[in-house]
């Protein structure tokens, strides 16, 4: 048990003088450089807690402190603290780096120095140094957005210049009107002056800027430094875009200078280079024509979001009423078109200028924002609905249309109280009768079912009856053409037995007679004398007995019309004339 | 005798049953419409069209529905509806050429004055068929009357004159009433030059536009846009027949 005892306590105090443990060591990452170089020197202290007091350089006679940064990692509870020191060398020869030295916790701590050999120009070189050069180009790490990945490895392919320009976009195959970004990004390892930039050309393409940044990169061992600007592109037709190549003219005070003409007034004399980036060609995509929505104003990415409201929601009729939606998402919206507001019925409406604008970008993408302001103004008092609106994006990842949907707005309205002296919405329509038009509507619903149809309507329900008519009027043509004179013969005697009762006077007699010759014979008694007449019976076949009595009975009518009531009275003659007829009926049937 | 009574109460209770159930369907409808509930109020006139397919009030209802729905197309095609069976009831006159108009089309033709559009549709088609046959038995039997007896000869000449008269305004009536008509129903139709969406599109036609049909061929119609005289292609689903 003791022994056990002992063993731990051992154990725990040689964890706890590890955990105390502090080390320190420097290493440069070449040996030999040229002047025109630069060394890396880094100082890693590792165990240190609490306050850290920096590590302190030796007296570097040969060189000039160019830059230092400082790097905290700590794995394990282990805490690392890393410092770099571009160092720029200042003569050539054999220099060396002292040792470093850091105080912690009361104990001085020291590196070993470090010999280096700096050559005046490369050819001096020693060839194994010139091998070690030929590096193998890393890879940026997988999981980086495209974009960054891309510009990483553009670096690491490009890691043995000091200076140089490339340029990335997020997306090479984008849709019309799709947002994408492009980044140019200027590499330096040594300083350089006034650097005037010269941003690419675009054709087919719509530019602005969006953000710019710094930051830096280690290829090869050597950091680089880098500025960084950044665009927003939109395509504006479907095809080919180019982007051209942008560059930047820097000035150096290196090379053919020595470290000491650069560090003593070699700005004065420095060398003006160009950088400059490759083009890049993008293919840009038409948008798909089917399933478009007629809410769809051009906008394509995706996260749009949309959002309405009106201020006030409490009026009186005839005040205005602020409806404002909004659109928020990729920052491409100041392209897209003007939002249709849906008609109010009730209100009169007038549209203003769309607002577009950036919003703070959200992980490297550039946002926007596009407000559409309508004022409506309701005409009467009511409670209304401002109806939802639709705006319709393209989505490019799931390659279809989307469509959002504001809420409905309730806004009541109470009747006006500024008619008097105040807005008096219709004035446009008063009439001299006092009545005022605020708005026109469909008329109110049918209460009730329609009246039966009237008996027009129904008529030609009855259409059958068309062919009695017909009938009718065909029967009496034929009656026209051929029975009427018949019918009329036969009704000659009835007529004038008729007529011959009802005689009073002699002439009424002889008018009898005269109409039944007329019907029953076709003989025109008032035109013929009675030598024709009779010779006109007797063509008909009446008896000579017969002829004879109408003779008489003709004599005996005219001497009654000439000599009126000398010889015989109306009835006698009547009488008589009425025997004849009856004859002449018999013989003429 | 009392089972003859009691059979007689039977069928006039559900007469007044059946009479009553369909006011309460139209009182129904009227109360959704009243709270703002249109498409409700529309499945139930909808339902009493059933009953009543020929009831111009009821087609006017549901032209309201629609309208309120923003379905002025719908609107219109129903409105148009309640016209050719009522045309002298100025709500419908009035909601129709509303309608139309918002739509950008008109109601009354351009230069023709309102009274002479408002005289040719005093009567209904049936009613103009009523009266043209009316005038038609009148004038069989007043010439029977004048060649049977030679009598009214001109009271049958004038009758014959208004017959022919008659005759030429149903012809004209006829015309409009079998004119294939359709409004444009959609939020906006596509004018294409052929029937497919690989034809180019030529115009849109808003909603509520008039179109005259000409033919058909698949899920197309060929049609002429009236107020515009604009021939091509449209989508039948964007379209409603009236």
């Amino acid at each position: 048990m003791k022994k056990i005892f002992l063993f731990l306590s051992l154990l725990l105090s040689a964890s706890v003088w590890a955990a105390a443990q502090v080390t320190l060591t420097a290493s440069v990452d070449k040996n030999t450089l040229t002047l025109d170089d630069e060394i890396t020197l880094s100082v890693r202290v590792t165990g240190a807690s609490g306050n850290v007091i920096m590590p302190q350089l030796p007296s570097l006679p040969a060189f000039n402190v160019y830059s230092q940064e400082m790097e905290q990692s700590t794995i394990n509870g282990n805490t690392t603290l890393e410092f770099r020191y571009v160092l720029l060398p200042r003569f050539a020869g054999q220099a060396t780096i002292g040792a470093v030295t850091f105080k912690h916790n009361g104990k001085t701590y020291k590196t070993a120095p470090i010999s280096i050999r700096i050559y005046r120009n490369a050819q001096i070189l020693p060839a194994a140094q010139q091998r070690a050069r030929v590096k193998t180009v890393e890879k940026a790490d997988p999981s980086l957005p495209p974009l960054e990945a891309s510009l990483a490895n553009q670096a690491y392919a490009r890691g043995d210049e000091k200076y140089f320009l490339i340029s990335a976009v997020s997306n090479k195959t984008p849709y019309v009107n799709e947002p994408f970004m492009l980044a140019v990004r200027f590499y330096y390892t040594q300083q350089f002056y006034e650097a005037p930039y010269q941003k690419p050309s675009v054709t087919n393409l719509f530019m602005q800027s969006a953000t710019t940044a710094q930051g830096s990169q280690v290829i090869g061992g050597i950091l680089y430094r880098y500025q960084e600007q950044r665009y927003l592109l939109v395509a504006a037709n479907a095809g080919t875009a180019e982007i051209g190549p942008a560059s930047v003219q820097y000035q150096t005070g290196s090379s053919p200078l020595s470290a000491f003409d650069r560090l003593f007034g070699g700005a004065a004399i420095s060398e003006v280079k160009t950088a400059e980036s490759a083009p890049i060609t993008i293919q840009v995509r038409a948008l798909p024509a089917g399933g478009k929505p007629d809410s769809f104003y051009g906008a394509v990415g995706k996260d749009y979001t949309l959002s309405a409201h009106a201020d006030p929601v409490n009026v009186e009729a005839g005040e205005a009423v602020n409806v404002t939606v909004t659109v928020k998402g990729p920052d491409n919206l100041k392209s897209t078109g003007d939002l249709n507001f849906p008609p109010m019925n009730g209100f009169k409406v007038y549209p203003a200028a769309p607002e577009s604008g950036s919003l703070p970008s959200s992980n490297g993408s550039a946002l926007g924002y596009k407000t559409f302001k309508t004022v409506i103004v309701p005409s009467a008092s009511g409670v209304y609905m401002v109806p939802s609106v639709k705006w319709s994006y393209f989505n490019p990842q799931t390659k279809t249309y989307q469509t959002l949907h504001t809420n409905p707005i309730k806004l009541t309205v109470t009747p006006s109280t500024k008619t008097e002296n105040g807005f008096n919405f219709a004035s446009a329509s008063n009439t001299s009768n006092g009545l005022q038009t605020l708005g026109s509507d469909v008329r109110y619903l049918k209460t009730a079912y329609a009246p039966e149809s009237g008996i027009l309507a129904k008529l030609p329900q009855y259409k059958q009856l068309n062919a009695f008519f017909l009938f009718l009027l065909a029967a009496s043509a034929l009656f026209a053409a051929i029975g009427k004179k018949s019918i009329a013969q036969k009704r000659a005697f009835s007529d004038a037995k008729r007529a011959l009762k009802q005689a009073n006077t002699e002439e009424a007699v002889a008018d009898a007679v005269s109409a039944y010759l007329q019907k029953k014979l076709h003989i025109s008694t008032g035109s013929l004398p009675l030598k024709s007449i009779l010779a006109a019976l007797k063509q008909h076949g009446v008896k000579p007995s017969t002829v004879e009595a109408f003779s008489l009975l003709w004599q005996r009518l005219d001497a009654a019309r000439f000599a009126p009531g000398a010889n015989d009275s109306a009835t006698n003659l009547s009488t008589q004339a009425l025997d004849v007829l009856k004859l002449l009926e018999e013989e003429t049937r | 005798m009392t089972r003859k009574l009691l059979l007689f109460a039977a069928a006039g209770l559900l007469l007044l049953a059946n009479s009553l159930w369909a006011q309460n369907g139209m009182e129904q409808a009227e109360e959704a419409y009243r709270q703002g509930k249109f498409s409700a109020a529309l499945g139930l006139y909808e339902e009493e069209l059933k009953n009543r397919p020929n009831d111009p009030f009821v087609y006017y209802n549901i032209g309201n529905c629609y309208f309120k729905m923003g379905s002025k197309g719908l609107a219109a095609a129903n409105y148009y509806r309640a016209f050719k069976l009522a045309p002298r009831d100025s709500d419908i006159r009035h909601n129709l050429s509303f309608a139309l108009s918002s739509g950008g089309e008109r109601f009354v033709p351009a230069g023709m004055p309102v009274v002479l559009h408002q005289a040719f549709f005093a009567l209904s088609y049936e009613e103009l068929q009523g009266l043209f046959l009316l005038l038609f038995w009148i004038s069989c039997t007043l010439g029977s009357v004048w060649l049977v007896k030679r009598k009214f000869g001109r009271v049958l000449a004038t009758v014959v004159i208004v017959f022919m008269l008659c005759g030429g305004w149903l012809w004209w009536r006829h015309t409009l009433e079998t004119e294939p008509l359709a409004v444009v129903a959609a939020p906006s139709a596509e004018i294409r030059s052929g029937p497919g969406t690989n034809f180019p599109a030529s115009a849109t036609a808003a909603q509520g536009h008039l179109l005259l049909v000409l033919d058909g061929k698949d899920s197309w119609y060929n049609v002429i846009v009236k107020s515009q005289g604009l021939k091509g292609w449209v989508e039948k689903s964007a379209v409603e027949k009236i």
